[in-house]
């Protein structure tokens, strides 16, 4: 790259304005020409001497034309000899053209997935493509990418397909204007009744019934909108439908129970008539299939309630979780349990819901799930309690033209994800560098969040009846009026992603900056700069706009590609094959639990859009008291906490606990087996589980990848380095769920 | 044959490794301390390097600092020995247990895994009664390879057994540990 002193020649161009093809305004960016001259000018005299020029040519022009400038560079290049050079540059140029018109022909991608093209297969590798809805969806989606490329403002195209950013769930979104992720308003579908299809629904009298309903309802959402959707307090939503139960069973006794035993027997009944439903609920949502293919992200969350129909309802949902799914009792994925810890209810042993804590301890060491919410933390980072909308994404304290406060019923918009490390790695530990380029992506992420809030609003209320029309999204709206109503003023949210805080400060003050000061405050300053763009259009838009640390399950993989394009495999940073999730710590390093959430815990007061803490623990199926102690101590620190631990099971010799992780996936460490019909391995990389020996695709690859083992040529050990990091990406896509 | 081994004899008072805030040896969160040197030898046995008496560094003033220290945490539930064999490293293991009880008082609790068996240490030297009447839990007994089982709680053999030292002291017999699980 360019020195400082080069860079000062072309800093002279800095006066003038730069019009883009399209006919927008920007500014002159001398790093970008130094990057360029820097891949095409291998001699540093050739480099100053192609700027020299370059000032001169611009020395009497107003501004600068991108159209022109081109043609311009080249003509230089060609002056100065550099003839090589010259013809690199325009055959990039071309290749470029030609990725962007293959990128958006519909065509083309539709021909690539039926050839059943590798990078088209692994981009959906989380749905079994064998089934047909699957099939239909991938072929829509990849109709889906190309037009909504065209679709998309051409800056924030370019920027998608270059990785700057990264425009979340293209396969739905610009072309299907839907919303992402949401807390159904289930309260207000139950009172009010509701309408999915040519079925009027009305207002449910038993908890059967209500969780058959919640089950509906969930997956029609999940049919409507992109991301994960929630269920917000569950226990004390279903609770007045069990004391119908109760009532009824009560009314039953009468009739035949001595008068002594009544409400023992009533309630005897209702307990039972509470696990039925919420087994139910469990299985129906495990065997859902939403117009995606995919079993909808789903996350409920409970644990506020004190009565006893509220506790049962509580105690139901753990114990149906620890004992697990089927005959083999495996692990469920879905629904993600959230249970709510609150000082005074029950954190402490004196505390009357201590009871339920301890079976949602026991729960985790055994099922990872239930994830934590911490009351007290969660209203003073996001203003007010509330579960995530799916996997980590939060919704801002906000109160109706009544001042009432409202959380469920309101949805984000979409997400758009910056790439900060490659902010980073083009500032060449430059600061003023990289605060400039990171202003230049910042207007590119508000152009395509500007741009996804307008493409949301034109959905119309018949496209989508169950979220606009009949109260999933909490208002009733008839056809033709404006979805706006529910988005503006800030009851909705549209959240700027990000991703990679340990890389970015790993290229200014390398890879072990975890107790470095200046390195902590210029993390947290990357991460305030973030929030303060969204706070600035925010006010002048009157749309919430957040900060979400992105559940980055693709992008880890994808953007760190990219970069290892763009600048090579660089130590610590693109070098590992993967970016570090948002604010995450060094996931190569062994901090304790507490450290971890010590350098962690100062990063969501300004992300509160979306975030999430886990902590990798051992087997503690049998020690859980130090999981407790994690959680009692992380209550005054963070706001939601998951569990990470070793729950792997073999059904061929009996093990439980950590599978081995090989190149063809993992195996039982005990017995070998690695047959998926005969274990259940369970792994989390971001807010959901998921089974990634499970998937028939990915399976069938170890198989060949293992075939290939035995004698490998370094073009396979390539090939075999690839294929582990396609993996990996599948798992964490797997496990995804709101923004993809 | 009891008195055989004396620590007074065998122990260069080095200390193998310490662990603070580990998960795995003993109930809730704890700071392990592994003592050098173990003559019991059990095949299989998962600290082999552990064996030697001079193995890793002298006990120091700075480490039973640090272990206070960071046994101070709220979220820690206490103190383990661990060896090696603990019960031939007494001037170690009474000198740190004396420390905690006089920093903590019964608010942290010691843990320690020995290769004595319970009536073992009962016929042996004064130093190692003292050293158990200051510890709460004892998982007594050698590793024995035949008996290996991974799902036992914090044990690796069948053989060995999860002790409450104060409750089997009073009662003169061995009472197991009331929480064990498996």
């Amino acid at each position: 790259m360019g020195t400082r002193a080069a860079a000062t020649s072309l800093d002279q161009l800095r006066e003038l304005p730069v019009i883009k093809r399209g006919g927008t305004q920007t500014k002159f960016h001398p790093y970008k020409l130094n990057y360029v001259l820097a891949q095409l000018v291998p001699a540093e005299a050739d480099r100053q001497a192609v700027r020299q020029a370059l000032v001169v040519h611009y020395r009497t022009a107003t501004a600068i034309e991108t159209r022109e400038l081109r043609p311009a560079l080249i003509q230089i290049l060609q002056d100065l000899d550099l003839t090589t050079a010259a013809k690199a540059y325009q055959d990039y140029f071309i290749a470029e053209q030609a990725r962007f018109s293959a990128a958006t022909n519909v065509r083309d991608r539709i021909e690539q997935l039926f050839s059943r093209d590798a990078n088209v297969v692994h981009e959906n590798a989380n749905k079994d493509s064998n089934v047909f809805n699957t099939q239909r969806d991938l072929e829509a989606g990849a109709a889906s990418r190309a037009i909504g490329l065209k679709m998309l403002p051409d800056l924030v195209a370019k920027a998608h397909l270059r990785g700057d950013i990264h425009w979340h769930d293209l396969d739905y979104s610009p072309v299907t204007p839907e919303t992402n992720c949401c807390l159904i308003d289930f309260d207000g579908m139950f009172k009010n009744g509701y309408k999915i299809g040519n079925a009027e629904v009305a207002s449910p009298r038993s908890i059967q019934t209500a969780t058959a309903q919640m089950a509906q309802i969930i997956a029609n959402v999940a049919s409507l909108q992109y991301g994960g959707c929630s269920a917000n307090r569950v226990d004390q939503l279903l609770a007045p439908f069990a004391a119908i139960n109760y009532q009824k069973h009560l009314a039953d006794a009468e009739k035949w129970v001595v008068a002594a035993q009544r409400e023992a027997y009533a309630q005897t009944k209702t307990k039972k008539d509470i696990y039925d439903a919420m087994q139910a609920l469990e299985y129906e949502i495990n065997t859902l299939y939403s117009s995606q293919g995919q079993t909808p992200f789903t996350t409920v969350n409970f644990g506020l309630g004190t009565s006893w129909i509220e506790r049962e309802i509580q105690t139901a949902i753990l114990k149906i979780r620890i004992k697990g799914l089927g005959k083999e009792q495996r692990t469920a994925i879905f629904p993600k349990l959230i249970f709510t810890v609150k000082r005074g209810l029950n954190l402490d042993p004196t505390d009357p819901n201590y009871d339920i804590k301890s079976l949602a301890i026991a729960c985790a060491t055994k099922r990872m799930y239930p994830d934590l919410l911490m009351y007290d933390k969660i209203k003073a980072l996001t203003g007010s309690f509330k579960t995530p909308m799916g996997c980590r994404s939060f919704l801002q304290g906000w109160r109706d033209e009544n001042g009432v406060e409202v959380n469920s019923g309101r949805m984000n918009l979409g997400v758009v994800t910056v790439n900060l490390p490659r902010i980073a790695l083009s500032a060449h530990g430059d600061q003023t560098l990289f605060w400039e380029i990171f202003e230049e992506r910042m207007a590119t992420c508000h152009q395509a969040l500007a741009y996804r809030i307008e493409r949301t609003k034109e959905a119309q209320p018949e496209n989508a009846p169950l979220l606009y029309m009949y109260g999933a999204f909490g208002k009733r709206l008839q056809p033709g009026e404006s979805v706006d109503a529910l988005f503006k003023n800030e009851r909705a949210t549209i959240s700027l992603g990000y991703i990679g805080i340990y890389e970015v400060c790993t290229t200014f003050f390398g890879p072990d900056w975890e107790q470095d000061a200046a390195a902590l405050a210029f993390a947290e300053k990357v991460v305030k700069a973030l929030r303060d763009k969204c706070q600035q259009w925010a006010q002048a838009s009157g749309y919430h706009y957040s900060l979400y640390s992105t559940p980055a399950e693709s992008l880890t993989d994808t953007f760190c590609r990219d970069d290892i394009l763009k600048f090579g495999r660089v130590p610590d940073v693109t070098d590992k094959e993967y970016y570090t999730n948002s604010f995450h710590y060094d996931v190569r390093k062994h901090p304790t639990p507490f450290d971890k959430l010590t350098l962690e815990e100062r990063f969501p007061k300004y992300a509160s859009g979306g975030f999430i803490h886990y902590c990798e623990y051992p087997n503690l199926t049998q020690n859980p008291k130090a999981l407790e102690a994690v959680w009692d101590w992380a209550y005054d620190h963070v706001g939601y906490l998951g569990t990470n631990t070793a729950i792997d099971q073999c059904f061929e010799c009996g093990f439980k606990g950590e599978f081995k992780s090989t190149a063809r996936g993992f195996v039982c460490p005990q017995c070998g087996n690695h047959d998926p019909k005969t274990c259940d391995v369970v792994k989390r990389t971001c807010g959901y589980l998921g089974n990634p020996q499970q998937r028939p695709m990915v399976h069938g690859r170890h198989v060949e990848i293992t075939s290939r083992q035995k004698n490998m040529s370094p073009e396979m050990i390539k090939n075999a380095a690839r294929y582990e990091r396609t993996k990996q990406s599948d798992a964490q896509r797997m496990v995804s769920g709101g923004a993809k | 044959m009891p008195k055989e081994w004396l620590a007074e004899e065998l122990s260069e008072q080095y200390v193998a490794d310490y662990k603070a805030f580990n998960f795995v040896d003993g109930e809730g969160v704890r700071c392990s301390l592994y003592l050098s040197g173990c003559p019991f030898r059990c095949p299989g046995c998962y600290n082999v390097a552990a064996q030697n008496f001079h193995y890793g560094q002298p006990y120091t003033a700075e480490l039973e600092q640090q272990i206070i220290d960071d046994l101070s945490q709220d979220y820690v539930q206490g103190l383990t020995l661990l060896g090696g064999e603990p019960f031939l490293n007494t001037q170690v293991g009474i000198r740190i247990c004396e420390r905690v009880r006089q920093e903590f008082g019964q608010t942290k609790d010691i843990w320690s895994w020995s290769g004595y068996t319970w009536d073992e240490l009962q016929q042996d030297s004064t130093d190692k009664l003292k050293m158990l009447s200051l510890i709460d839990i004892l998982v007594d007994g050698r590793f024995l390879k035949d008996q290996m089982d991974l799902s036992l709680q914090f044990r690796g053999s069948a053989n060995q057994r999860i002790i409450d030292v104060p409750q089997s002291l009073a009662r003169h017999e061995v009472v197991i540990w009331d929480k064990l699980v498996r």
